[in-house]
């Protein structure tokens, strides 16, 4: 438990900035406003970059390592969202010029803005840079959602799964095997699956609250 | 072959070994056997020879025949069966009986073949005593039971209460419900077929009967219907089917069956009956399905109405163990398939070559025989020339690696082959190559020592305390001039000795044929544009090997069964062909 500052900290603070040129992601300034509830569980080494405001709902808890990235556009965390170590939320800087990226986005798929419903799962290694993943959902790891999907609730984009950009995946599905898609039935007909999800979900929060250090204070002060 | 460079392949000698044997039997087909087999040059271009070559690690060794094995030449016999989701091993004698399913809790998802849990749909605000209702359900494509209609009232013996409930929840009958079923409908029918005439409208319960009639059997009553009168079929078949030991006289048909038996030597012969020839089913009941269009149509019609995501891919329908269904509510779990455990044994002699050990989780062998422990190893590498040695002595620490996928045709390249020997006795090694590569692009290939020795095996304390001779000039082959002569070794080692090879590649294109005439284009080419790998340079090696083993206690004889043997060494010589794969040649 060492009281290691990650850089942007001291060095990236606003007055402090040297150019307007956008450096690597992590030398970005703060976000213009993080929205902490006063459960939100974030770890150690945790980052949060971006210029626009990034809210996170009652519960949440970040991994240690995880980014969430609103250099683009808003993120906003659900209730019990669940960020495991190096996933990536939000669309972060790619290598195209902003004004294409601009174009893009106007002319299909959702606005700009990512937003994770209640009890969302994002596991290790996954990248999330959709429009919106509905509650219940799970992002196994090291999957990639694209730029604008919008994914229903109770979804699972199993492991290692590229999903292109404005994908509309429907409620209750699950994407496996590459490409394949099929409607998870046992959670959708049985509401009991679904209440066995949900306490699970609950029970892994709180032992999270017991085991990660929370390192939300850095984050809630200026 | 993919492989990097510089590699070896071994050569086994199974692929022509069973020449000599058919050609002896038909005079008439005298295949063309060349020459003598230690006469050919190993030719690793040939198709033939493709199907023998492997590198070293692939290799086992006989210790009888004492040759080296390779996978072709052994058998594989299973030790043992088990399930590879449970890991429990299942004994032969209900392999036979049950096949090669496994009969306990492990089933794989028809949709995405893995292996699936039982999962338990209880409620959990309102929680049954017995765990609530179980399902199967698949950890990774979220496919489960209930999507077919199927729940189990206890998360054990999932395969007894499978086969009992059908899709849909329907039940399946036991094979002596359906036996007592199938005896009492053929009697109706037979019933039926008689009262024709007499128009006697008492069937006995005619509904059931009815809508029977109207639903074609499904898979397993066939199944069973067919079984069923092949059984009957058979026994109708084998004659008098008595075993010696029940010479009972107690009822006149077995007592007519073997008097019969004993006295159908000559008299009998004209009133015994014509064995009545086993005939197929014949009938619903004997398990005749007769292909109906209508199924047909509505299966279309089904189709139409639920989309094609409904039905089934190529892969999830083979998979299945009913063959005819097309939909994806018909699916049923798979029980999981058996994997085996296998020893081999050398072809020729049955001696075992590789046994793992019985406990079906631990990886190790019992017995292992690799070629890795009796067949030195023959390694290639390049060797910079004593001159570019010299040339390059100044900027040493730039000189650049050695390019095995562009040796450069016309210059004579040394090369270190080193062998290194696996015995407790040192080897006397014999080499030999023909002077060119075989194919179109001819290199010329000299060993400057082909004869030398390798020293053994020892443990490195017993090397460090013999030693004490003075140390071997590290590189005898070289001598005051920076050349290197022929005749002797490069360097040796405890168990390993390397001399060196030159190499002068060959010209890819002819020299002379840079100017192409008009009308002979066409030929030319043919010539010149060489085949897939021709550029590859392989130099095929015999390598021979004499040294002095400890006698092998061949045979027991009469003569002194308490004779010592020990201490008697014998003289034995192995021989076999590698293949060095040295480097492709560059084009010039």
């Amino acid at each position: 438990m060492s009281a290691q500052l990650t850089p942007h900290t001291s060095a990236s603070a606003p007055d402090r900035r040297t150019s307007t040129i956008q450096k690597r992601t992590s030398m970005l300034p703060r976000p213009a406003s993080i929205v902490l509830d006063d459960s939100v569980l974030i770890a150690q080494h945790a980052q949060l970059t971006g210029s626009y405001p990034i809210t996170a709902g009652p519960n949440t808890v970040l991994h240690p390592h995880s980014k969430i990235s609103s250099v683009m556009a808003p993120v906003v965390l659900g209730e019990g969202v669940v960020i495991y170590e190096r996933a990536r939320i939000g669309v972060a800087s790619g290598g195209d010029a902003g004004g294409m990226m601009m174009a893009e986005s106007a002319s299909g798929g959702r606005a700009d803005g990512t937003v994770l419903g209640r009890n969302v799962v994002v596991e290790t290694n996954a990248v999330v840079e959709a429009a919106e993943v509905g509650e219940g959902s799970t992002v196994e790891v090291g999957a990639l959602v694209g730029r604008g999907c919008v994914i229903g609730k109770y979804c699972t984009i199993t492991a290692a799964v590229v999903l292109a950009p404005n994908t509309h995946i429907p409620d209750y599905t699950v994407v496996f095997a590459g490409s394949q898609q099929r409607i998870d039935r046992t959670l959708k007909d049985r509401p009991e699956a679904q209440l066995l999800k949900t306490m699970m979900h609950r029970k892994q929060l709180d032992i999270f609250k017991k085991l990660v250090p929370n390192n939300a204070a850095k984050w809630r002060m200026g | 072959m993919a492989q990097a460079f510089p590699y070896t392949y071994y050569s086994c000698d199974c692929y022509d070994s069973n020449t000599n044997i058919t050609s002896a039997k038909r005079a008439s087909q005298q295949a063309p056997i060349a020459d003598d087999e230690d006469e050919r040059t190993f030719d690793p271009r040939s198709p033939r020879s493709n199907y023998s070559l492997y590198p070293l690690e692939h290799l086992l060794y006989c210790e009888d025949c004492q040759q080296i094995r390779c996978h072709r030449c052994v058998i594989e016999e299973t030790l043992a069966w088990f399930c590879p989701a449970c890991l429990f091993e299942v004994p032969s004698s209900l392999i036979k009986a049950d096949g090669n399913r496994c009969i306990r809790n492990c089933f794989n998802c028809p949709v995405c073949m893995s292996t699936m849990m039982v999962n338990s749909l209880d409620d959990p605000t309102n929680p049954s005593s017995s765990g609530g209702p179980y399902i199967l359900s698949c950890p990774y494509c979220h496919w489960s039971t209930h999507e077919i209609g199927i729940e189990f009232e206890k998360h054990t013996g999932i395969s007894q209460q499978l086969s009992r409930v059908a899709n849909g929840g329907r039940q399946i009958p036991t094979q002596k419900e359906r036996d007592k079923e199938r005896e009492r409908l053929k009697d109706a029918e037979g019933r039926k077929k008689d009262d024709r005439d007499i128009l006697s409208g008492s069937d006995d319960s005619p509904t059931r009967d009815r809508v029977r009639e109207d639903i074609p059997p499904s898979q397993e009553d066939s199944f069973s219907n067919l079984s069923a009168f092949y059984k009957t079929q058979i026994n109708a078949q084998s004659p008098a089917s008595f075993s010696s030991h029940d010479v009972s006289f107690s009822s006149p048909a077995s007592y007519a069956r073997i008097m019969n038996l004993y006295s159908t030597s000559s008299t009998k012969k004209q009133k015994r009956e014509k064995p009545v020839p086993m005939r197929e089913a014949s009938g619903v009941f004997e398990g005749l399905t007769i292909f109906d269009p209508a199924t047909d149509a509505a299966t279309i019609e089904r189709i139409k109405k639920e989309g094609w995501s409904t039905t089934l891919a190529p892969a999830q329908k083979l998979a299945q163990i009913n063959p005819n269904i097309r939909f994806e509510s018909e699916l049923r779990p798979i029980p999981s398939i058996l994997c085996t455990k296998r020893g081999k044994r050398c072809r020729s002699c049955r001696h075992i070559l590789a046994k793992p050990e019985a406990k079906i989780t631990s990886t190790r062998y019992k017995i292992k025989l690799l070629a890795l422990n009796h067949i030195p190893r023959l390694s290639l590498r390049a060797l910079s020339t004593p001159t570019s040695q010299i040339s390059a002595s100044g900027p040493s620490a730039s000189a650049p690696a050695f390019d095995y996928n562009a040796l450069r045709p016309g210059i004579p390249t040394h090369f270190l082959l080193h062998l290194s020997n696996p015995l407790f006795d040192p080897v006397r090694v014999t080499l030999a190559t023909s002077s060119t590569t075989p194919g179109k692009v001819q290199s010329r290939v000299t060993i400057l020592c082909p004869q030398f020795e390798v020293g053994a095996n020892t443990d490195v304390w017993d090397d460090a305390l013999q030693s004490s001779l003075s140390p071997v000039k590290r590189t005898p082959a070289l001598n005051a001039d920076g050349q290197i002569e022929a005749g002797k070794i490069w360097d040796r080692g405890r168990n390993w000795t390397s001399v060196v090879i030159e190499v002068v590649p060959g010209f890819l294109k002819p020299v002379t044929t840079g100017f192409s005439l008009g009308g002979d284009d066409g030929k030319k080419k043919e010539d010149e544009e060489l085949d897939e790998d021709e550029d590859l340079l392989e130099i095929p090696i015999f390598v021979r090997l004499e040294f002095e083993a400890d006698m092998v206690e061949q045979e027991r004889g009469i003569g002194d069964p308490k004779r010592s043997v020990e201490g008697q060494r014998e003289k034995r010589e192995e021989a076999f062909w590698a293949v060095v794969g040295v480097g492709r040649v560059a084009p010039t």
